[in-house]
């Protein structure tokens, strides 16, 4: 389970996060949706340790993220939401590397490298460098890079960005796959499809808060609207403008 | 690789394995890497050869026509830098547009008039358009102005005057210089372009290893990974430096075979590195290697973008060449024991040292490449420090 309490954090005098809290349980998987600038990477990257809040606390499977961040680390796997591979390593070497600095050696690194390449259907880019790889293999080897350790938590920032159908599927597959062996999933997407058919629960942020934090049907049903996209312009912007109109006052 | 894997424990080993991949698999790195060490002993070897050409061409052709009344004077000019052919007939005109540099003829009635003391007549026919018509004036003027002295001398003894009475003084040059010293002097700036070897060849990685990291997008997924931020430093830095070095250790390597076909014994260069002196030098240049590549990264960390961080090292590395320069240049004295505690300054004198087949005292070359390492792991730890700024990650 991930806890966030009370995060606050701000960059240059701007309140990025105010007061956040939620909770990602086992087993679930968790839509994070924000608008641009709703603080929904800077929260993901606190969750990583990548960055410190200013108050407040995380816990990832009872550690304290800011105290212990590397063991935090151990339990987590991550796909950010702009990422590079390494053009000059084979998709063998990338994995194997990430999957050594989780301390996987031995049998146990043969094991994991086999299961992910089985897994995410990586058989014809495993030896090829990455160098060239289009948007949607890339995409797998950051999943695979991310699953090769087996973490028992997974933060994705908007996953299926210019992935094609196929890798989308697939890695639809996989998060579902993954849930039902009990990892905690938590996403953040502009895909309202694609939270409907994932998302066991949905969070909404707007300007560092959550507005809204239910299943998707409820959260609908709760704001009066018969789609997930209404739903989140309703409570994404409709309110971030109440609050500043509220602060204004 | 693959033992460096094995013997280092598991998270940093496999990061140092994956930087020392990438490195080792830019091919730009590493063809700038190589270049620059093979090119800049080859260039010490061609700037050797066109010295001993220019000394060779330092040598001035005379022609003496009528040279038969004179041949004292013939004796004294012969000799040194002076060629001298006695000629029979001749135009000078058509001598100096071939092989001479200066034609000195001897007027007809010369024995008549020296034995008259009526000052007799020498023709010095120069070129005056030809670059070498100067020098080799100054040349012949130079090889007689002691005989007219001498001369002048006989003729006032045999007058009763004291010969003292015409010099107040005499100066006598003594070159003390010895041999190798001349070598250090010629040597110089070796050490220095050594040293610049490093910087050169491992430019190119640390650029990749830190702001290319940043700016394709991988360096995130690596902060993400439960090992010390100082970890990850270490690691690109002894990936840096292995370029760096190999970069020193193909030039010290290039010296050793190119200094044997340098002419140097004809400068009057006396070159004695021993195969102990040129593994010393290779094995002093690793501090230093690791110091210039934890520099270049924390620098290129530093720097807004990739280019930035290129523009940054430039500069960077033509820098400790001036500075190692002027210091060369100015009157400190950097053979004292505190100055070889200090990088660079301590790493150039004892190349200095070696490339001439002097002495280096062990003990303040074990102190200064101690107090360079210590140095490295202050940088390590500061580069670990500036991993986890928040304005590194919203730089990429």
């Amino acid at each position: 389970m991930i806890e966030v309490q009370s995060l606050r954090k701000q960059f240059g005098g701007r309140l990025v996060l105010r007061d956040l809290s939620f909770t990602l349980p086992d087993g679930r998987i968790t839509a994070l949706l924000g608008a641009n600038g709703a603080g929904k990477t800077t929260c993901l990257r606190i969750v990583t340790g990548l960055l410190r809040a200013d108050a407040g606390c995380v816990r990832v499977g009872g550690i304290d993220v800011a105290r212990d961040p590397l063991a935090a680390r151990r339990l987590l796997g991550v796909v950010g939401d702009r990422e590079g591979l390494y053009e000059r390593l084979s998709v063998r070497e990338y994995l194997a590397l990430f999957a050594q600095m989780q301390g996987l050696r031995g049998a146990q690194l043969s094991q994991s490298l086999e299961a992910v390449r089985a897994e995410l259907e990586l058989e014809d880019l495993w030896e090829r460098r990455t160098l060239g790889f289009s948007q949607g293999e890339r995409m797998k080897v950051s999943l695979a890079r991310a699953l090769v350790h087996r973490p028992r938590h997974l933060i994705l920032d908007e996953p299926t960005r210019g992935l094609d159908v196929l890798a989308a599927r697939l890695l639809r597959r996989t998060l579902l796959r993954l849930r039902d062996s009990g990892t905690s999933i938590v996403f953040s997407s502009h895909v309202m499809s694609e939270v409907l058919e994932l998302a066991d629960r949905v969070l909404v942020m707007a300007a560092g808060r959550l507005v809204g934090d239910d299943e998707p049907r409820a959260l609908m049903a709760g704001c009066g609207c018969d789609n997930l996209e209404d739903t989140f312009v309703a409570l994404a912007y409709g309110r971030a403008v109440d609050a500043a109109r509220g602060e204004a006052l | 690789m693959k033992l460096l894997r094995r013997w280092m424990p598991a998270p940093i080993g496999a990061l140092l394995y994956k930087e020392l991949l990438e490195a080792w698999r830019d091919r730009r790195a590493l063809f700038t890497a190589i270049t620059f060490a093979l090119l800049f002993p080859a260039m010490i070897t061609a700037v050797t050869v066109f010295m001993v050409k220019v000394k060779a061409e330092n040598d001035s052709r005379v022609a003496v026509l009528g040279g038969g009344q004179v041949p004292l004077l013939i004796q004294q000019l012969s000799g040194g830098r002076l060629l001298v052919d006695q000629l029979d007939e001749g135009d000078p005109a058509q001598l100096l547009a071939g092989d001479y540099d200066l034609v000195l003829q001897v007027g007809e009635d010369f024995a008549r008039d020296y034995s008259a003391f009526a000052m007799p007549r020498l023709y010095l026919y120069v070129d005056g358009a030809s670059k070498d018509a100067g020098r080799a004036r100054s040349q012949l003027l130079e090889r007689l102005a002691p005989l007219q002295q001498q001369i002048v001398q006989q003729r006032a003894i045999a007058r009763g005057v004291a010969p003292q009475l015409f010099s107040p003084w005499r100066i006598e040059v003594r070159d003390v210089s010895t041999p190798s010293e001349r070598g250090q002097l010629i040597l110089a700036s070796v050490p220095a372009l050594l040293i610049m070897t490093l910087f050169v060849a491992s430019l190119a990685t640390a650029v990749d290893a830190s702001a290319g990291e940043r700016e394709r997008l991988s360096l995130e997924s690596l902060l993400m990974q439960p090992l010390p931020a100082w970890q990850v430093v270490l690691a690109k830095t002894l990936a840096v430096a292995s370029m760096g070095w190999l970069g020193g250790l193909l030039a010290v390597g290039a010296l050793a075979l190119l200094i044997p076909v340098m002419p140097l014994a004809e400068l009057g260069i006396q070159q004695s590195s021993s195969l102990a002196d040129l593994v010393t030098m290779g094995l002093l240049l690793l501090p230093l290697a690791l110091m210039v590549a934890v520099v270049q990264l924390l620098l290129a960390l530093g720097s807004r973008s990739f280019k930035d961080a290129q523009m940054r090292l430039s500069i960077l590395q033509v820098a400790p060449l001036f500075v190692l320069m002027a210091l060369d240049m100015s009157q400190v004295q950097l053979d004292k024991p505190a100055w070889q505690l200090v990088p660079l300054v301590g790493q150039q004198q004892w190349l200095k040292a070696l490339l001439v087949g002097e002495a280096v005292s062990l003990p303040m070359l074990l102190a200064g490449s101690l107090v360079t390492l210590l140095m490295v792991g202050g940088f390590v730890a500061i580069g670990g420090r500036a991993l986890r700024r928040e304005a590194l990650l919203a730089a990429a």
